[in-house]
C-alpha cells in the first residue's frame, strides 16, 4: 500500500459529512422519521439501486455502562447473537449464512448497535430475526462460556499489537476515572469473573426502546416497511427507571504535560500518540474544526504527513484526528517510527503543531482544505448501509439533514480570520500527553525529555487510572 | 442518425435498469495499446479511475526484491509538469484523493474525486506515465517510507511473518517465492538505474487497463484519454515470466518464533491461477470452509471442539498457479498439532462424502449478495471490472461470474477438494513464542 487510509478526521462519523464541489448540491435523499409508541425512533429511507436492504440500530448501551466490569457491554452485544426464543445459535447463524444475510453486534464507547444486511425478498424473515436477536435473546450459558473463552485469548494477543492498545491506554490515560475511559474490549481480570447473569442484567437494564433508534434504508416501499417495523417492535417494553447519564460529569483537564511509556521488549517501533483534550460532537465549530484538521492532519498533503513522511521518510504516516462523544472528546496526533529515530520523530510531531500556531495556514491551503472535504463528501453516503448509519448517527447526536444539507455552506464560510481561531482555540499548544508503545531500555531517556514518566508493561493489565 | 439513436437507447437504458449490466461497460483501446472501460453513473457527482498495470513483485528477481511496491511510491514523486509534490497537493487542491496498492501481480493506482476535476486527473496521470522524474533525493527519503512501511507490518500483525515465510517455502524457485515488499537489504539497495528501467519496461500504456466509473459521459473520457495518454509512445511487451514452479512432491514444514498468546498456524496448498477451469469451484470451496459462522471449519474448530479462537482462508486471483491458506489462531491451551489434525480430518470429510446441496446453494446465494456488494459503488464497480478484465482477459466474465457459480456442482467441489488437498501438495507454517520445545 502506497498510504495507510488517512484516518477520518472525525473518527465518530465514519459516514462522513461533507459535500460536493458540483453546481448541483448535495442533498440527503428524503426520508421518513417516527417514533413507535414504546418511543423507540424509527427512520425509513428507500434507495433502489441494488435488490438489498440495510438496517442499523443504535442502543445506549455503551461501555460507559460497564462500572467494575469492564468488557460486559461488549460481551452482552456480543451475546446477543448466541441465540433467541425461536432459534438457537446454531440455527440462527444457518438462517443468515444460508440467505447470504448478515447481522452485526457491537458496543462502543457510548452505544450498543446493531447493523444488518439482506436481500430485499428475505427482508421479512431476517427482519424477525434481527427483533428477535434484540427483544429475545436467550443467552445461553454455554455459548457465553466459550465466547469468554475466545475473548480472553484476543485481549492476550492484542498486546502483540502496539496500534491494537495505544487508543486504550490514550483514552485511560486522559480522561482518568471518567467513564470515557472505560476500555470497550475489557481486560482480563474483569472479563474472567463475568457471568451469563451479568449479561441478562445488563440487557434488562440498557436495552430499552425509548433511547434507541432503528433506520431502515434500501430498496423497500416505505409504507409496507412502516407497518413491517411497526408490527415487529412494538412489544418491546420500556424500562422501568430512567437511564442515568453517567457521562455528564466533568472530564478532568490534565495540570501537566506528562508521559506514559508502555514498555514492549521485542518493539522494534515506537508507536505514540501525542494529544489533549478535544470537542463534544454538538460543538458549533464542528464543521471548521475539520477542515482545519484535514490540512493539519488529516489527509496525505497534510502539514503532518508532509513532514514526518514525504520530507523526512521518519514513518509510514502520520495523522491527526478530534474523536468527537456526546460530552466531551479527544485529539491526538499519532504516528509511529523505528525505535532509533524516536526522538526526531517526536520533535517533529511537535515542531509542526508548534507551525500550525505561528505560521502554518494561508488563503492557498484554507482553499484546498474546503475543496478536498467537499470533494471526498458523497462516496460516504453511497451506499443503503452508510445511509442506515447517518441515520442513526443523526438521532444519536441530535443532528438532522440540515447539518448536511449545508455543510457545503458552512464549509465556505470558513474564513481565514476564523480558521486561525479555530486553530487557536482549539488545537493544543501545551500540557501535551504522551502515550509511547516501545522498547523502554531504548528509549525512556527520550521520553523524559517530555515530562515526567509513568512506565507500565505491555503484559501489565491496563491500570484503573495513571 | 444511426449513432445517435442508439447513444438514447442506451441512456434510456441505464436510467431504467438501475441494476449494472454488461453493456453499461463501454471500452476504447487508444493507439498505444491502452485499454479504457468506462461505467456511467451518476449517482453521486463523483467519479474515479483505476489503473491497473501488469507489474508486480512476480516480474522481479532477487537482488531487486520489492522494487515494483517501492515503484508505486515512486510514481507519486515528481514528473515533468507536476514537480515534487505536486501530485497528490494539485488532486487534493481540486478535491481529489488517491491511494496504491502492489500485489504479487499487478500494481493498482486508485484516484478519486468530484467529476468536476476528471481532466485534471487525467493530466496528473498522463504526466507522471509520460515523463515521471525520479530524484535521487526523493528516492532516499521514501526508501525509509517503505522500511518503515514493512517494519510496521511486521511489528503489528505475526500473520505477515507467518505468511511470507510460508510462501517463500511453498514456491521455491517462482517469483512468488519472495514478499511483495522485498528482503530488507534489497530494499536497502535498490538502485537508480534500476527504477529507470523499471519505468520504461512497465509502465508503458499498453501494459495498462484503465477504468473509469462515475458521473462522466463515455465521449468526454475518451475525448480526454486521445489529449492526454494517447501521445505517449507504446513500449516494447515486457519480458515473460518463464519460471514455472515444479510440483511439489512431499510436505514442506516451518517454524518461527514470535511472542504471541497462542500459536499461529497456516496451511498452504499449490492450486491454479484465476483464468484456471477450477477457479470457480475452489472460490465455493473456499466459501465453504470459512464463510459464516455455519461453515465448516469454523462451526467444528471454533465453535463445537473450541480448537481455535479463529480460521480463515485466502484464495484469490493471479497470473500463475497461486496457493489456497487455510489459516487459524489456536485456543488457549490446545496445542496447535491437534488442531492441524482436526483441520485435516473435516478436509478428509469434503474428500470423502462431499458437500451438501444445501451447502452449496447456500454460498451461491452469498455469492450474489456479494456481488450487489460489488456493483453497489463506483469504487466496487471499478475495482472488480478492471480486476475481471486482468485476470480473467475479459471484463465480462464478472457478469457471468453468478451464472459460473450457479453451474458448478456439489461433485465438482469434492474434486477439486481431492485434487489439490494433498499432503505432499501442503507447505504448514507455525508461528509461536516458544520453538524449542
Amino acid at each position: 500500500m502506497k498510504r495507510i487510509h488517512q484516518l477520518i478526521a472525525f473518527i465518530i462519523l465514519l459516514t462522513g459529512i461533507n459535500i460536493q464541489l458540483n453546481a448541483q448540491s448535495y442533498k440527503l435523499p428524503p426520508y421518513e422519521k417516527f417514533k413507535l409508541k414504546n418511543g423507540l425512533t424509527v427512520y425509513l429511507m428507500e434507495q433502489h439501486e441494488v435488490p438489498i436492504i440495510s438496517v442499523s440500530v443504535i442502543l445506549p448501551a455503551g461501555a460507559i455502562y460497564d462500572g467494575e466490569k469492564a468488557g460486559l457491554a461488549s460481551l452482552t452485544a456480543t451475546a446477543l447473537k448466541h441465540g433467541t426464543k425461536n432459534f438457537t445459535k446454531t440455527k440462527l447463524d444457518e438462517e443468515l449464512d444460508f440467505h447470504g444475510a448478515s447481522i452485526n453486534t457491537f458496543a462502543s464507547k457510548e452505544s450498543a448497535a446493531l447493523s444488518a444486511r439482506m436481500a430485499a425478498k428475505d427482508k421479512g424473515k431476517i427482519l424477525n430475526l434481527l427483533k428477535e436477536i434484540i427483544l429475545e435473546p436467550s443467552f445461553d450459558a454455554s455459548e457465553f462460556e466459550k465466547e469468554k473463552k475466545r475473548l480472553l485469548v484476543s485481549l492476550e494477543q492484542q498486546k502483540e499489537s502496539p496500534r491494537a492498545v495505544i487508543a486504550s491506554y490514550f483514552d485511560k490515560f486522559i480522561y482518568g476515572d471518567h467513564v470515557y475511559g472505560n476500555i470497550v474490549q475489557g481486560k482480563i481480570s474483569t472479563v474472567s469473573p463475568l457471568t451469563v447473569d451479568d449479561v441478562k442484567k445488563f440487557y434488562a437494564e440498557n436495552y430499552l426502546p425509548e433511547g434507541s433508534a432503528i433506520s431502515v434504508a434500501g430498496d423497500f416501499k416505505s409504507a409496507e416497511m412502516k407497518t413491517l417495523i411497526t408490527s415487529l417492535f412494538s412489544d418491546w417494553k420500556k424500562g422501568t427507571k430512567p437511564q442515568v447519564n453517567l457521562a455528564s460529569k466533568p472530564i478532568p483537564v490534565p495540570a501537566k504535560q506528562q508521559v506514559l511509556l508502555i514498555n514492549k521488549d521485542d518493539a522494534k517501533e515506537t508507536t505514540f500518540y501525542i494529544g489533549a483534550p478535544g470537542i463534544s460532537r454538538n460543538n458549533p465549530d464542528y464543521v471548521s474544526i475539520d477542515v482545519v484538521n484535514t490540512l493539519f492532519g488529516g489527509r496525505f498533503t497534510s502539514m503532518l504527513n508532509d513532514e514526518l513522511r514525504v520530507n523526512t521518510g521518519l514513518t509510514y504516516g502520520a495523522n491527526s484526528r478530534f474523536t468527537a462523544l456526546k460530552n466531551g472528546g479527544t485529539f491526538v496526533i499519532s504516528t509511529f517510527t523505528a525505535g532509533k529515530t524516536t526522538e526526531p520523530a517526536i520533535d517533529k510531531a511537535i515542531e509542526v503543531l508548534n507551525k500550525l500556531h505561528s505560521t502554518g495556514i494561508n488563503d492557498t491551503s484554507l482553499a484546498s482544505a474546503k475543496n478536498y472535504v467537499k470533494g471526498q463528501f458523497p462516496p460516504r453516503y453511497e451506499t443503503a448501509g452508510q445511509l442506515a448509519g447517518l441515520m442513526t448517527q443523526m438521532f444519536w447526536y441530535n443532528f438532522d439533514e440540515s447539518y448536511i444539507n449545508n455543510f457545503e455552506k458552512n464549509v465556505d464560510g470558513l474564513t481565514l480570520d476564523k480558521a486561525k481561531q479555530i486553530i487557536a482555540k482549539y488545537f493544543p499548544k501545551d500540557k501535551l500527553q504522551f502515550v509511547m508503545v516501545g522498547k523502554s531500555a531504548d528509549i525512556k531517556k527520550i521520553a523524559e525529555k517530555y515530562g515526567p514518566v509513568t512506565e507500565v508493561q505491555i503484559k501489565e493489565e491496563v491500570k484503573k487510572a495513571f | 442518425m444511426k449513432r445517435i439513436i442508439t447513444m438514447a437507447f442506451i441512456l434510456f437504458a441505464i436510467s431504467t435498469q438501475a441494476q449494472m449490466k454488461a453493456e453499461d461497460v463501454k471500452t476504447f483501446t487508444l493507439k498505444n495499446g491502452m485499454k479504457f472501460l468506462v461505467i456511467e453513473d451518476n449517482s453521486i457527482p463523483n467519479a474515479n479511475m483505476y489503473l491497473f498495470y501488469k507489474v508486480g513483485s512476480r516480474n522481479e528477481y532477487q537482488g531487486i526484491t520489492g522494487l515494483s511496491h517501492f515503484f508505486e511510491h515512486m510514481m507519486f514523486s515528481g514528473a515533468k509538469k507536476y514537480g515534487p509534490k505536486l501530485f497528490d497537493q494539485t488532486m487534493e487542491f481540486n478535491g481529489g484523493a488517491n491511494n496504491a496498492y502492489t500485489t504479487e501481480n499487478v500494481t493498482v493506482y486508485t484516484n478519486w474525486f468530484p467529476s468536476s476535476a476528471t481532466e485534471v486527473i487525467f493530466d496528473l496521470e498522463g504526466d507522471r506515465i509520460s515523463s515521471l522524474s525520479i530524484d535521487p533525493k526523493m528516492v532516499e527519503s521514501e526508501r525509509g517510507v517503505v522500511l518503515s512501511e514493512r517494519s510496521t507490518g511486521l511489528e503489528n500483525s505475526p500473520w505477515q511473518l507467518l505468511f511470507q515465510t510460508t510462501q517463500g517455502l511453498a514456491f521455491l524457485e517462482h517469483p512468488y517465492h519472495w514478499p511483495v515488499i522485498g528482503y530488507e537489504d534489497d530494499m536497502k539497495n535498490w538502485k537508480q538505474a534500476d527504477l529507470e528501467r523499471y519505468f520504461k519496461t512497465y509502465y508503458a500504456p499498453n501494459n495498462c487497463v484503465t477504468v473509469v466509473s462515475g458521473n462522466v459521459k463515455f465521449d468526454e473520457v475518451k475525448k480526454l484519454a486521445e489529449k492526454y495518454i494517447e501521445p505517449i509512445p507504446a513500449q516494447p511487451a515486457p519480458p515473460k515470466v518463464n519460471i514455472v514452479e515444479p510440483p511439489q512432491t512431499g510436505e514442506r514444514r516451518v517454524m518461527m518464533q514470535k511472542d504471541v498468546a497462542t500459536p499461529y498456524l497456516g496451511i498452504n496448498w499449490h492450486v491454479p491461477e484465476a483464468k484456471h477451469e477450477d477457479y470457480y469451484a475452489l472460490t465455493i470451496l473456499s466459501d465453504i470452509l470459512t464463510s459464516g459462522r455455519s461453515s465448516r471449519l469454523y462451526s467444528s474448530l471454533v465453535d463445537k471442539k473450541q480448537l481455535a479462537t479463529q480460521v480463515f482462508t485466502n484464495f484469490g486471483e493471479s497470473f500463475d498457479p497461486t496457493l489456497f491458506i487455510i489459516a487459524a489462531v489456536t485456543a488457549k491451551n490446545i496445542n496447535e498439532n491437534d488442531l492441524e489434525k482436526a483441520i485435516y480430518e473435516e478436509l478428509e470429510k469434503i474428500k470423502k462424502d462431499g458437500i451438501t446441496e444445501n451447502e452449496l446453494q447456500k454460498i451461491k446465494n452469498q455469492k450474489l449478495m456479494e456481488f450487489y456488494g460489488q456493483v453497489e459503488t463506483i469504487n466496487g464497480k471499478s475495482n472488480n471490472i478492471g480486476t475481471y478484465e486482468v485476470f480473467f482477459g475479459d471484463y465480462k466474465k464478472m457478469f457471468d461470474a453468478p451464472a459460473a457459480y450457479n453451474k458448478v456442482t456439489a461433485e465438482d467441489v469434492k474434486k477439486v477438494a481431492v485434487k489439490y488437498f494433498t499432503k505432499k501438495n501442503r507447505t504448514v507454517g507455525v508461528l509461536k513464542s516458544n520453538t524449542e520445545e
